[in-house]
């Protein structure tokens, strides 16, 4: 059905030539009938014809063949196009030719359209088209004819327009190609919502929902559904900073039944498994990252390893996609002129052919679009759009000559004859003759030579001048300084070269105002570079992808694999506590077997001995901001609980390898508190090395954050305007934000039973408060004063649901009797206090008192630094309030497992769990306790020894890469000075996209 | 003969409730009323210097230690001493240190008015900590329950942030307070690596031409201020430059922030070029690449704290953890600093970076010496403090177990100058009153 309604579109659309004005007098002459001759034409990325004529009448190119077989039509003008190459014009579908940054308010909210100004898909980039001379100049350097262009703003872009970059035509623009541009990027909206990606990824699934409810009711008029719901049928292009976002916007065209084509960032050899089992088309960028300045040894040890390695996979990055069966286009995008060609070689050098490049460039896109019976190669009936090459631009450096764009001929430069002129002569000057030689100057188009001459006669040294040549066409022109008996003062020589080449004569003026005949002879011609046909010289490919790309990745993912621990002191956290000389075994990733004598011995089992170790289950962190991208608080709004973490996991965060080397194997991600009702949780395990989808425990319980107290009220702002600003105004945050899902819980009803006449709209965020409602999501609630958990208690309790977890909770311990019989945990830190107001009574006693009255207790970090040792922090649990040691254990295991509800799964070593084991060289509570092996899921991904292997694998790489990138410094390749990225880490408080470097308000 | 009939003989056992009683008789007089000889013994003493005695015998008097004798050689006469204290199975330490600090000139992290760190200027070396520094800091009081008894109030932001001094973490005022006044100034060298711009989109401006210009600045203000103490007859007083004078010819440090390899390099050179007397490097997170160069420069360094992340995604994941050992095995002069993040109440953990760092590489009495008597010596005021040693001030503490360790550190009397010190706080009261919440 699609292909069908494409194939009208193809019929409809056209480069529509607008009715010129009317001319001055007579209509300009000018030929539209052309016949170029003897050139390399490249009619498609696979068939190059030499010695082709090549036909053009009016816009259209009528015929394309080998010359003496091809008939040239009378009447065409003829150009001579010998040695020269032509390539078809090349499309970029990514651009913003034409667009004015500044023009056209294209974020409106006021009007029939969206409510968030940064969804605006009715933004049409024909009608904020211009022709702009420069922007065509810059992308014809490039090659290329045809620009896909749209409005660079917001998260739901607008419709494209296919322009062609000719200059002559005044419209030559086409708007029927129908396609439409997304992206996560907020742009220039003044609204605060969304500040974070996960914020754009719930509002761009939320305007798609309304789209289709718009579909369904059209009850209302409102140009910007409208615009969506057609935009369905389009081609669409998402554009994305970076490989997540793309997993990222395919989850999104999953749900839709959308098909995305993807705007690349250059990184995307880094999700070949997931992008080969899609059907999109990426576009992928040439602005590989140029080297670092290295030389000085203090600044390149700085040069993460990450970034490092992206440097010598970028330019991979077309060839590996294409080898992996991935549509790629390229673009021009965001690339000088001269930086685009030397990339595009650099990419065929990295393995990619000329001919998949060509194509890349020329009929995908056409493909893409579905304007391949039109353009993308020089076929009769196709637009005459191509450039004309000296030489082969895929191979070596080349210069454009002309342009012919819709038929338009446009000359850029003309094949320069000085080279033809070098040489040796003797100038033959009133009877003397004196031996000259011509060598091209620093410039392309300039000489310059030396005249020699003797002093005096008789005295056998040369004297040299320098020698002025001006050259052009066929005129030369000489000019030196001489001082020798017969010549005293300067002498000018203008004269024609001759069409034999190597003779010049002409006239001259002498120093002594005497005008007379001159002649000059070649000697030796310039040992002229023989032409050679150009070729590229592969680079070396084999470099490897780690798991993840950076310091401490995976050369190969680990896999699960049977385990024997054997002699080990055995913290199982179940009734048998702590077993003596015990074996833990797992296979296929569960634990089969805790205890002592006889144990099963799966085959292929590695065998840990664990003598005088002590081995424990994985630490489970119930509060953690770590593996986190673009946001961790969707801080535009007071009640977010539409976005969620799940969405932005970021799986490349060394903080995953840190904490599993603290014996970290479980984390709740979550939201921060920025609001009464924050995002939706992501329940991960570490599995370092894996894609965030694959870190996603599968089946998890849904999680949802709240907070209260001073991170709501914004307190560190004196400027907030936004509700709430006290505690008293939270609590009607929550009636409010509870009495509204119930009511939208009713219209469903009343819809479902037949008694409402309008379809409700789904809301995302109400569908959440509903599910919290139903008891079916679980709520960790951000605390720390009593009077606000206490409010927030009775909330709940008025609401029919109950707050599963209060986290901080520092004020805990004077209220546990009520938090037990509300039936919530508290997941706390160990003793901190004293940074902000609001935790001024909190006590490091607040763990064991809460425990003591039956609160299920956790240790949690948040904090990217003490998520490393949580051991530590559970063993303070003996310090203060003097915990058993099982007991204070369980605080960062069995309990975040049970305040999880996962702890069925993992939080102790039983028969039939997860096996998420750490080997510890000590008592896991001792301050000398080291991990010394963390298995998640039954693959050993911390290892002490191993470690220490990377560590000596990763400055070789380092090492290697340097000098490599050394060796490019020296060469002369583009480099840029090395600039220190701040450290940041996401904190509970920490609004934006960006990781804040401020202080940790928690 | 009056007086010997009023000698009390304590017998302390290590039960808590009997414990509890000794203290509030020992406390019922105040700070700085202490009994005038006291005997602790058979402790397990970690002198502070690397040694240590298993059981030990600890006379002080006056506030001094006046006896240190291993109790199974030596016998002793109880009516000799006004107070005896039974420690068999006890650990006794040194007060530990908390140098680089803003222990006790702030209270709230995000209450701006408790602040009393940061002044505003970027040449503040006549700024002075010991004044503000408040001796009823409610977070002082939870931290030497942990054993640390000494810290470094420390200024901070501007080039020259201004004067730290060495302080008692007891006392009626500052000025009883005081341990070591204006012990030195503070310097955040400039930062090699730095740009104007932020994380994701880096300042176009080269760093390093910056960081160049920022150095010379700095050696612009210490050619003046050398020039000023060199000065016979001071024209003019000038409060910026003679807050330096003692850096030339006295005994005043100069603390130099810094961390990189460049940065460490070029402070090495500078402490040279202008002739400073007591350099030291405080962080120092490349220090372990140029040991040698810090040994023979014999600058001392206050190493980054244990627990904080690698600063680079390479970087060994322990490394922090490592860095005192690694200097130590390099010969390098060092002790371990807290500063960072929530770093006043922090304080309290200073033990355990001390423990850390002990897992990670450090003997433990090398662990305990980088928290007590190298954190004094690089400190200046290793006369007095930082060891148990006779003719020392009686700074020490008792803990029921290792003191390094979280489960064990269990501080049951503290000494400062002589002093028994409060060991209760507020936490601990709130501690006690909501536990009677939940007796019924």
């Amino acid at each position: 059905m699609r292909s069908l309604l494409f194939i009208g579109f193809l019929c409809l659309w056209n480069f529509v030539i607008a009715q010129s004005a009317p001319s001055n007098g007579m209509k300009d002459s000018k030929p539209t009938y052309y016949a170029l001759k003897d050139a390399t034409v490249y009619v498609s990325p696979t068939v190059k014809l030499s010695n082709a004529v090549l036909i053009i009448k009016g816009n259209k190119i009528e015929r394309v063949g080998k010359t003496g077989l091809t008939k040239i039509p009378s009447g065409a003008v003829i150009i001579d196009c010998k040695d020269k190459i032509i390539l078809p014009a090349f499309i970029d579908l990514h651009s913003s030719n034409g667009i004015s940054k500044k023009e056209g308010k294209t974020s409106k909210s006021d009007g029939v359209y969206y409510w968030n100004q940064a969804i605006h898909p009715e933004v049409d980039a024909s009608k904020l088209y211009s022709f702009s001379e420069n922007a065509a100049k810059e992308m014809i350097k490039k090659g290329f004819g045809f620009a896909l262009t749209h409005k660079e703003d917001g998260i739901s872009r607008g419709k494209g327009a296919l322009i062609s970059l000719n200059p002559e035509a005044q419209s030559n623009i086409s708007s029927l190609i129908n396609t439409s541009y997304f992206s996560f990027e907020k742009g220039s909206s003044k609204q605060r919502y969304p500040s974070s990606q996960m914020g754009a990824i719930a509002l761009l699934r939320q305007a798609f929902y309304d789209a289709q409810w718009h579909d369904e009711t059209n009850n209302y008029l409102n140009l910007s559904l409208d615009a969506l719901n057609r935009q369905r049928n389009s081609t669409m292009f998402f554009k994305t900073r970076d490989k997540l976002e793309i997993l990222r916007a395919q989850k999104i065209a999953d749900e839709f039944e959308l098909r995305f084509n993807y705007l690349g960032s250059g990184n995307e050899y880094e999700i070949l498994e997931t992008l080969s089992e899609l059907n999109s088309t990426v576009i992928l960028p040439l602005n590989f990252p140029k080297a670092y300045d290295v030389k000085n040894p203090y600044i390149s040890r700085q040069i993460p390893l990450s970034e490092l390695k992206h440097w010598e996979l970028a330019p991979m990055n077309p060839s590996i996609l294409h080898k992996n069966g991935i549509n790629i286009c390229l673009t021009g995008k965001d690339v000088s002129s001269k930086d685009f060609w030397s990339n595009l070689r650099k990419s065929i050098a990295h393995g990619l052919s000329m001919e998949d490049a060509l194509n890349a460039l020329t009929l995908e896109p056409a493909k893409t679009i579905h304007a391949q019976n039109l353009l993308g190669s020089l076929e009769e009936g196709k637009y005459a759009s191509f450039m004309i090459y000296d030489l082969n631009p895929l191979v070596e450096n080349a210069v454009i000559l002309e342009s012919w764009l819709l038929g338009n001929r446009t000359i850029h430069d003309e094949l320069s004859t000085e080279n033809k002129i070098l040489g040796k002569y003797n100038i033959s000057l009133n009877g003397t003759t004196y031996p000259i030689e011509i060598k091209s100057g620093n410039g392309k188009k300039t000489l310059k030579g030396t005249l020699r001459y003797k002093l005096k006669s008789g005295i056998t040294a040369d004297t040299t001048v320098n020698l002025y040549v001006f050259h052009n066409k066929n005129d030369i022109t000489l000019q030196f300084n001489i001082n020798n008996s017969e010549l005293n003062g300067s002498v000018a020589l203008r004269g024609k070269v001759s069409s034999r080449m190597g003779v010049f004569e002409g006239e001259g003026l002498l120093p002594n105002g005497d005008w007379v005949k001159w002649t000059a002879i070649r000697s030796n011609s310039a040992k002229s570079k023989e032409k050679k046909t150009g070729f590229i010289v592969p680079a070396d490919t084999a470099v490897e992808t780690w798991y993840p790309n950076l310091a401490y990745g995976f050369s190969e993912l680990p896999e699960k694999e049977p385990l024997i621990i054997k002699n080990a002191t055995v913290w199982t956290n179940e009734a048998d506590g702590i077993i003596e000389n015990a074996t833990v075994v797992a296979e296929d990733g569960i634990i089969i077997f805790v205890g002592t004598g006889n144990y099963p011995k799966p085959l292929g089992a590695k065998i840990i001995d664990a003598n005088g170790k002590h081995v424990t289950s994985g630490i489970i962190d119930e509060h953690s901001h770590i593996a986190i991208s673009k946001g961790v608080n969707e801080g535009g709004q007071a009640i977010s609980s539409e976005v969620s973490i799940s969405d932005v996991v970021n799986p490349k965060d060394i903080n995953i390898y840190r904490q599993l080397s603290g014996g970290v194997t479980t984390a709740q991600l979550l939201h921060g508190s920025a609001n009464p009702i924050g995002g939706q949780s992501a329940l991960i395990k570490l599995k370092w090395g894996f894609s965030a989808e694959e870190m996603l425990i599968d089946q998890a319980p849904g999680f949802i954050k709240f907070a209260l107290g001073e991170n709501v009220k914004q307190s560190s702002s004196n400027y907030s305007r936004r509700f709430p600003r006290t505690r008293m105004g939270v609590e009607q945050v929550y009636y409010d934000a509870f009495a509204r899902a119930l009511a939208y819980e009713k219209e469903w009803q009343q819809w479902n039973e037949g008694t409402a006449d309008e379809k409700p709209r789904v809301d995302l965020e109400l569908n959440v408060l509903l599910e919290i409602l139903h008891r079916k999501r679980f709520v960790t609630c951000h605390s720390y004063i009593q009077s606000e958990i206490n409010m927030l208690m009775h909330v709940a309790d008025s609401m029919g649901f109950n707050i599963n977890t209060f986290t901080h909770i520092l004020e805990g311990y004077k209220l546990a009797d009520k938090m037990v019989k509300h039936g919530v945990g508290g997941s706390t830190f160990s003793d901190w206090w004293a940074y902000k107001y609001e935790v001024n009574d909190a006590i490091p006693y607040n763990a064991a008192m809460m425990n003591a009255q039956g609160v299920v207790v956790a240790i949690n970090s948040d904090d990217a630094e003490m998520g490393r040792r949580l051991n530590q922090e559970a063993a303070k649990g003996v310090k203060y309030g003097g915990m058993d040691e099982q007991e204070a254990w369980k605080m960062v295991t069995l309990n975040p497992a049970k305040l999880l509800h996962l702890d069925d799964q993992m939080g102790s070593l039983k028969v039939g769990k997860d096996a998420d084991i750490v080997v510890w060289s000590d008592h896991p509570l001792s301050i000398t306790a080291k991990v010394e092996c963390t298995v998640v899921d039954g693959m050993v991904l911390f290892d002490k020894k191993r470690d220490a292997a990377l560590r000596k694998i990763n400055q070789q790489e380092k090492a290697r890469i340097v000098s490599k990138m050394l060796q490019d410094n020296n060469a002369g390749g583009r480099k840029r000075p090395f600039y220190k990225k701040k450290k940041g880490h996401y904190h509970c408080n920490t609004i934006g996209e960006e990781k804040s470097t401020e202080e940790n308000h928690h | 003969m009056g007086k010997k009939n009023q000698l009390k003989k304590i017998i302390i056992n290590m039960k808590k409730s009997l414990l509890s009683l000794l203290l509030v008789f020992l406390c019922s007089n105040g700070y700085g009323q202490a009994p005038s000889k006291i005997l602790l013994v058979d402790g397990f003493l970690h002198i502070g210097n690397g040694e240590t005695i298993e059981r030990a015998l600890i006379g002080i008097e006056n506030g001094e230690i006046r006896l240190i004798k291993n109790a199974l050689a030596h016998s002793f006469n109880e009516k000799d001493w006004d107070t005896i204290i039974p420690l068999k199975g006890a650990h006794i330490y040194p007060g530990f240190v908390a140098p680089n600090t803003t222990l006790g000139i702030t209270e709230i992290d995000q209450v701006r008015a408790s602040h009393d760190f940061r002044e505003v200027g970027v040449y503040n070396p006549h700024i002075r900590t010991q004044i503000a520094f408040n001796v009823e800091s409610k977070i002082i009081s939870t931290v030497r329950t942990n054993g640390v008894l000494i810290a470094q109030p420390t200024p901070r932001g501007g080039s020259i942030s201004g004067s730290s001094s060495v302080m008692k973490l007891d006392g009626w005022n500052w000025e009883d307070a005081t341990i070591s006044k204006d012990d030195g100034i503070h310097i955040n060298w400039p930062s090699s690596m730095n740009s104007n711009g932020w994380w994701a989109e880096p300042a176009p401006k080269s760093a390093n031409k910056k960081y160049g210009d920022q150095v010379k600045e700095l050696e612009h203000f210490f050619t003046m201020a050398s020039a000023y103490a060199a000065g016979k007859k001071i024209e003019q007083q000038d409060g910026r430059l003679e807050a330096l004078r003692s850096c030339f010819k006295g005994n005043k440090r100069v603390y130099f922030h810094a961390n990189e390899l460049q940065e460490l390099q070029d402070v090495i050179s500078f402490s040279e070029t202008y002739k400073i007397k007591h350099p030291v490097i405080v962080g120092g997170y490349d220090a372990h690449l140029i040991t040698r160069k810090l040994s023979d420069a014999k600058i001392p360094v206050m190493v980054v704290r244990p627990h904080s992340l690698p600063e680079n995604e390479e970087d060994d994941i322990d490394l922090p953890y490592k860095l005192p050992a690694l200097l130590q095995t390099g010969g390098v002069k060092f002790c371990i600093q807290n500063a960072g993040d929530m770093e006043a109440m922090n304080s309290r953990n200073i033990p355990f970076l001390a423990g850390t760092a002990m897992a990670y590489g450090l003997t433990e009495e090398e662990a305990v010496r980088a928290v007590s008597l190298s954190s004094c010596e690089i400190l200046g005021i290793d006369e007095k403090y930082g060891s148990i040693e006779k003719g020392k001030s009686a700074t020490l503490f008792v803990s029921k177990g290792n003191a390094l360790d979280m489960r064990t550190n269990d501080v049951i009397i503290a000494l400062i100058d002589g002093a028994f010190v409060e060991l209760s706080n507020m936490q601990k009261e709130l501690y006690n009153k909501y536990s009677k919440k939940y007796k019924n």
